[in-house]
């Protein structure tokens, strides 16, 4: 009896060509985009400095800093700036070095410099302070000893000079700071995805499609109408999150609430419009289900959420600008805990707004009103 | 009032319908009668417009498809109400999709499907007969004046058929144009214009008497005689035999007109060593049916038509 289930469904399956090819062609895709795309290791991470003392020695520091090839210098006016860039998304990471520095080291008199990093990014920051060692390894410190003749000899020398390290917008590193904000959208993924990707095609398997289709509804008004509810009940959602967020795990508050609300919509209609797209390419429930499972995971992978952008390989780069998702965690991470500037968000609102324009504009293509 | 030119649609390789040609009366209940496979549901979907035809034309009440929804009513052959909605939310969801809103005409669709009883059950839990009113019900909410139906009784005890098939002519009584497809010969008789469909393609269009008389010039020749084996196997052997059919214990003929009748009680004497008459009769509709539809390209097939 088993022998004979088994059997049935193996041929089931195999007259599934699509999900066959789901099955095998989805793993084998991922493996090898994570294979290529995941790394730890950051490079070219924007850097934001300000160098007053334009010295030997600042340039030794900023060299050391450049030529791992971790971050990529530029260079901004004054110290605020810094910390601006770095709201604004434009820098990870900064570098502040005072005008008195190559003073202080000719008198032996350990000059502190200052080394900003954007605290939202959970493993890039770990990365950014680690790597942040190439300002002060042997190579760039070594030249920057100097002898006086009355000194004593000491047995371990004093550092040159001193980097302290700041943890911006998350100087505690809280891990909830780090995540929750992603992890609310990551939910709504996959309650749009799952609760729209069946939509159109559960109506074309309990044939009530059929039945629609030869009513005078339009295209427009049958998309709209199933984008409508599963629009508001996201948006529920993600409201309901946010709450059990800011009640029970420490979440902070947005810089705006008018711009949180505004993620919010633009963000659901971008999830619930691809869950409509998903639904109307699907021939059954279960391709609906892999498909949303295969834009699921590389959007948690490559958005920057868990693995920083600044890792992956410049060949992999447009994927992670083509996932919806990479938007939302950029714009999320500004509003609840850097405080971002709309105008520095503005490119990020704009693009998610292009996804639902185009997932929109396909799905209505996509639904030809003939069967 | 529906008029279609020369419709083809083709699935892949198989052609599905093949330059079928259609012109039903207003008021008319018109059967489009053919086996499994014959294209029926493809002809029906054309006519809606849920699938496009690719040559061919098709317009009810002279408007295109498209244009002519809000006038034609649709009953597809499964049942594609939603199962997880009342009967009165099936019925009130398929007339707000025609913009109709008037609980008066819905009422009144209920009492007239004896749905009245059921009107806040799931449609899901229906018997297979209610399932089928409710479908109708459906399709009737804004008062289509075309209908189409796609095996409306398949599957369907004889009383609840007898009562659709009433509702039928009421409804075409009532001026409006209905298009049912169907394999059952009974129906086909209740039909006022018939056209059979085979393989595709129109292989007889007219009343049903019309129909009868496509057999031309071939004989139907009956007699009382149970079924035996050896004795059709002998009379299928004969050249210009063209159907041998058995109902119960009536054996039924269609010949080519050059068959000698005598011929043939020798053979079943032969075998049966009785002495059988055999009567000339009038073709039923399912002689010509089976003729009709069987393979065209059979040498033994020949029309009138």
């Amino acid at each position: 009896m088993i022998k004979a289930i088994i059997k049935k469904e193996l041929i089931q399956l195999r007259r599934d060509p699509r999900l066959v090819a789901l099955i095998i062609i989805m793993p084998i895709v991922l493996l090898t985009l994570f294979a290529v795309a995941l790394k730890l290791e950051p490079q070219n991470v924007r850097m934001a400095f300000v160098d007053e003392d334009q010295s030997f020695f600042s340039n030794m520091i900023k060299t050391g800093l450049w030529s791992d090839g971790y971050f990529d210098l530029y260079e901004v006016n004054d110290r605020t700036q810094i910390i601006e860039e770095i709201r604004a998304g434009r820098a990870k990471a900064g570098l502040f070095i005072n005008k008195d520095f190559s003073a202080l080291i000719t008198e032996n008199s350990q000059p502190h410099i200052r080394f900003f990093v954007d605290g939202t990014m959970p493993s890039l920051t770990t990365a950014m302070k680690y790597h942040s060692n190439s300002a002060t390894d042997d190579g760039v410190t070594g030249n920057m000893y100097f002898s006086d003749a009355d000194a004593e000899n000491v047995v371990i020398a004093q550092e040159p000079f001193i980097m302290d390290t700041e943890i911006l917008f998350n100087p505690d590193e809280k891990e909830t700071w780090f995540f929750l904000p992603g992890v609310i959208g990551v939910l709504i993924m996959q309650i749009a995805l799952i609760l729209t990707g069946i939509t159109v095609v559960r109506e074309r398997e309990k044939r009530t499609l059929e039945q629609l289709l030869v009513t005078p509804m339009s295209r427009t008004s049958f998309i709209i109408g199933k984008l409508m509810p599963y629009v508001i009940i996201a948006l529920l959602d993600f409201y309901f999150i946010l709450i059990v967020g800011w009640l029970f795990f420490d979440l902070p508050q947005p810089s705006s609430h008018g711009l949180l609300f505004l993620l919010a919509l633009v963000y659901v209609a971008v999830m619930i419009a691809l869950g409509l797209l998903i639904s109307l390419i699907s021939k059954t429930q279960q391709q609906a289900m892999f498909i949303a499972i295969f834009i699921i995971v590389p959007s948690i992978l490559l958005s920057g959420f868990i693995f920083p952008l600044e890792a992956i390989p410049d060949s992999i780069r447009p994927v992670s600008y083509a996932i919806p998702f990479t938007y939302f965690v950029d714009i999320i991470r500004g509003l609840l805990i850097k405080h971002t500037h709309f105008i520095d968000l503005s490119a990020s609102y704009l693009a998610l707004l292009g996804f639902v324009v185009v997932f929109v504009g396909l799905s209505i293509i996509k639904f030809r009103k003939t069967l | 009032m529906i008029n279609a030119h020369h419709l083809s649609k083709r699935f892949k390789k198989l052609l599905a319908v093949n330059d079928v040609s259609l012109s039903i009366g207003k008021g008319q209940i018109f059967g489009l009668l053919g086996p499994n496979a014959a294209g029926k549901t493809t002809v029906i979907r054309l006519l809606c417009g849920i699938i496009e035809a690719d040559e061919g034309d098709v317009l009810i009440n002279d408007l295109n498809t498209a244009d002519a929804k809000p006038i034609f009513g649709y009953v597809a052959q499964y049942f594609g109400q939603y199962e997880g909605l009342t009967v009165w939310e099936n019925l009130e969801f398929y007339a707000q999709m025609y913009g109709i809103d008037d609980h008066e005409r819905l009422n009144y669709l209920l009492q007239r499907y004896n749905l009245s009883q059921f009107k806040d059950l799931l449609a899901g839990t229906l018997s297979g007969g209610y399932k089928r009113r409710l479908a109708l019900a459906c399709a009737l909410a804004h008062d289509p004046l075309v209908l189409f139906l796609d095996e409306p009784t398949a599957g369907i005890d004889p009383v609840t058929r007898k009562l659709l098939w009433d509702d039928f002519y009421q409804l075409s009584a009532e001026g409006k144009t209905l298009f049912v497809t169907t394999h059952y010969m009974e129906e086909a008789q209740r039909c006022h214009q018939l056209a059979f469909i085979s393989s595709g393609s129109i292989v007889a269009n007219g009343t049903p008497d019309e129909i009868t008389q496509a057999l031309g010039g071939n004989r139907v020749y009956t007699t009382m005689l149970p079924y035996q084996p050896k004795v059709q196997e002998a009379l299928l052997n004969i050249k210009g035999m063209i159907l041998v059919n058995q109902f119960g214990s009536e054996l039924r003929m269609v010949v080519k007109p050059n068959v000698d009748k005598n011929h043939l009680e020798h053979i079943i004497f032969a075998i049966t060593e009785n002495n059988c008459k055999l009567e000339e009769t009038k073709a039923n509709l399912e002689d010509a049916f089976i003729v009709l539809t069987q393979d065209s390209s059979s040498p033994e097939f020949e029309t009138t038509t």
